[in-house]
């Protein structure tokens, strides 16, 4: 047996127990009277409840009225005839020179055709004879299966059209420079891009998540100002600086404005201010500079104090895809950092192959298509400033060209009407249309663009029908 | 939540509390709590029962009808997310046996700690008081209702 205290223990626990079981007979009749209700709740709870779903069940008639009361709605709902896609225009066969919009030709002054490669029956026949040596998909990103000699060969080519040491090339135009900048720029890093750069370099801009300072357009007193305060704000924290990164990301010839970037000047800046020039020379390659190689041989600045030159193949070489050609250095670093590279198909054989004809015909020893463009367009610029009542935008030696009306009757509705006008006397021009996300909406334009085989006359056509367009359109 | 399981259930919540063992769980923990209570030295036995009660009526009540959706991702679309754990047992069918489970072991609480506080009008009003939270939001009637808008959202 236990202790005497262990006994005593449990006997005090009986006494415990026993005294409550005397309390019992003392409860309050209340709460007994309680106590019964819930004990009946409880066995009424486990014996009669059976498990039933939350739902509510619809009479017959009551789907019935349903049934009788659903009108359905209409497949097409009521649109105005006037509505754009109830209107379109159709275009046939090559968009050359010529196009042919709803049965009728016209001359083009809208495509970015500049060295009207488009059509060029030796383009067209080199194409032809790739898709029948190497069919017509790559079938795989360049890292998976889809590098075809044809590329190395068009990247070689580049890389020594530019005489810089290598070349990469991408398989759409507008993500070559939205998937170099962050490759490069990443979130800490310090973007200068100038106001007026076209929508694939802000969506670049905006992928690298890295501090941007705009300046204004090709306004180098701006950029200078800008250059200084982060200067200023280095010197306060020199460790921070040391591993900031710093870009300057500007366009040759700017496809909003028709006008040069001042390089020289951004060239010396970049050597005190130590910053890299990333330039995208999609509208200056093939159309500015004696042989085409873009504003670098425009100015005549060797071209290894620019970091990184980019462009497309969809203007001037009249392909698909884009570009970017530096050193070895900088630019292998995008075969793997490069999400349009890495992560896209490679370029199609066939369009490979236009681009490496395209460039033999620029490369020829005769050339002078690039010449005869700056003349062309030099011409035009004169003959556009003396009809009255437009502002033309643009440098002379630009091949495209931005048209406004003069004081506030800049509206898209009227150039609109101009394009339309211009359009049944057999001239295609366009008015150039923005997204409504661009950092800086430019003023609303009709864009021209000129093709190098366009003879004087048809220039003289032009400038005749825009004269007639802005008579009409005032009146 | 649901890697590595072969029958794929939308929400687990709905179902775990069927599980085998989960009901003597829970009553195992009570008593737990009991004991603890009853550990400490400056407690009467009427007063730990009383506690024990209250304890778990509000952590009942706090668990089944305050706190909403489950802790972890589940694959119904977020349809559970706006409702209680309460609702979400059985995918919301009424008088389910884990139900009627839970509903009672609030009352038999109640019955035990009146009996072990001798019936005393205070710990009368506490353990009636608290019963009522745990149980009444229990009722079907009270599903997917939300009093003045509390905990709506």
């Amino acid at each position: 047996m236990g202790s005497p205290a262990n006994h005593d223990n449990v006997a005090s626990l009986a006494t415990d127990f026993y005294s409550l079981l005397e309390s019992f007979k003392e409860t309050p009749f209340y709460h007994l009277l309680f106590e019964i209700f819930l004990v009946l709740t409880v066995l009424w709870l486990i014996l009669f409840r059976k498990p039933r779903r939350i739902e509510k069940k619809l009479t017959e008639k009551e789907k019935q009225e349903l049934i009788d009361e659903w009108q359905p709605e209409p497949l097409v709902p009521p649109v105005d005839a006037n509505h754009p896609a109830l209107n379109v225009r159709v275009l046939d066969g090559i968009v050359g020179k010529t196009i042919e919009i709803d049965g009728k030709k016209s001359l083009n002054f809208a495509t970015f055709n500049f060295l009207n490669f488009v059509g060029n029956p030796r383009i067209t026949d080199k194409a032809i004879q790739a898709v029948q040596k190497y069919g017509v998909g790559s079938c795989g990103p360049r890292g998976f299966y889809g590098t075809i000699d044809i590329h190395l060969e068009l990247e070689e080519r580049l890389a020594h059209f530019f005489n810089c040491e290598e070349g990469i090339i991408y398989s759409y135009g507008f993500s070559t420079v939205a998937s170099i900048i962050p490759a490069y720029s990443k979130r800490n890093d310090i973007l200068f891009v100038d106001e007026g750069v076209h929508y694939a370099i802000q969506k670049g801009v905006e992928a690298s998540r890295s501090t941007v300072k705009w300046f204004r357009h090709n306004d180098i007193s701006d950029l200078e100002r800008l250059l200084v305060e982060q200067d200023i704000h280095d010197k306060k924290n020199p460790k921070k600086a040391r591993t900031l990164r710093r870009f300057l990301i500007i366009e040759g010839l700017y496809m909003n404005y028709g006008d040069l970037c001042p390089l020289p000047r951004m060239v010396e800046l970049k050597y005190q201010y130590k910053y890299r020039i990333f330039m995208d020379e999609s509208v200056s390659f093939g159309t500015i500079g004696q042989t085409g190689r873009g504003v670098t041989e425009y100015y005549n600045i060797d071209r290894r104090k620019i970091d990184l030159i980019s462009s497309s193949l969809e203007y001037s070489v009249g392909s698909i895809g884009g570009f970017a050609v530096g050193s070895s250095f900088v630019v292998d670093h995008q075969r793997l950092s490069a999400q349009g590279y890495c992560f896209s198909a490679s370029l199609p054989p066939l369009l490979a192959a236009a681009a490496i004809e395209a460039l033999n015909i620029m490369e020829e020893e005769d050339t002078t298509l690039c010449d005869t463009l700056m003349e062309k367009s030099k011409r035009l610029h004169q003959k556009l400033l003396d009809i009255k009542g437009y502002l033309i935008v643009g440098e002379d030696i630009s091949p495209l060209k931005h048209l406004r009306l003069t004081n506030s009757q800049n509206t898209v509705a009227r150039l609109e009407e101009i394009v339309e006008f211009a359009q049944t006397r057999g001239i295609t021009i366009t008015v150039a249309r923005y997204l409504n996300d661009e950092h800086r909406l430019p003023e609303p334009s009709i864009r021209l663009i000129l093709n190098v085989e366009m003879t004087d006359e048809e220039l003289e056509f032009l400038c005749t029908v825009l004269q007639e367009a802005r008579v009409k359109v005032t009146v | 939540m649901n890697v590595g399981i072969a029958q794929g259930e939308r929400n687990p919540n709905s179902s775990w509390l069927n599980s085998r063992g989960v009901w003597l769980t829970y009553i195992i923990l009570v008593f737990v709590l009991h004991f603890i209570l009853l550990s400490i030295p400056y407690i009467t036995t009427s007063v730990a029962w009383t506690l024990t009660t209250t304890i778990h009526n509000l952590c009942n009540y706090y668990l089944f009808h305050v706190v909403k959706g489950a802790p972890w991702e589940t694959s119904d679309q977020g349809r559970a997310r706006r409702f209680t754990f309460w609702e979400q047992i059985d995918d919301g069918i009424q008088w389910t046996g884990t139900r009627k489970f839970l509903q009672i072991v609030p009352v038999v609480l109640f019955f035990i700690a009146s009996f072990y506080t001798k019936y005393d009008k205070t710990h009368f009003l506490i353990n009636l008081a608290t019963m009522l939270l745990a149980v009444v939001p229990k009722f079907p009637i009270f599903f997917g209702v939300r009093l003045l808008d509390i905990n709506r959202y």
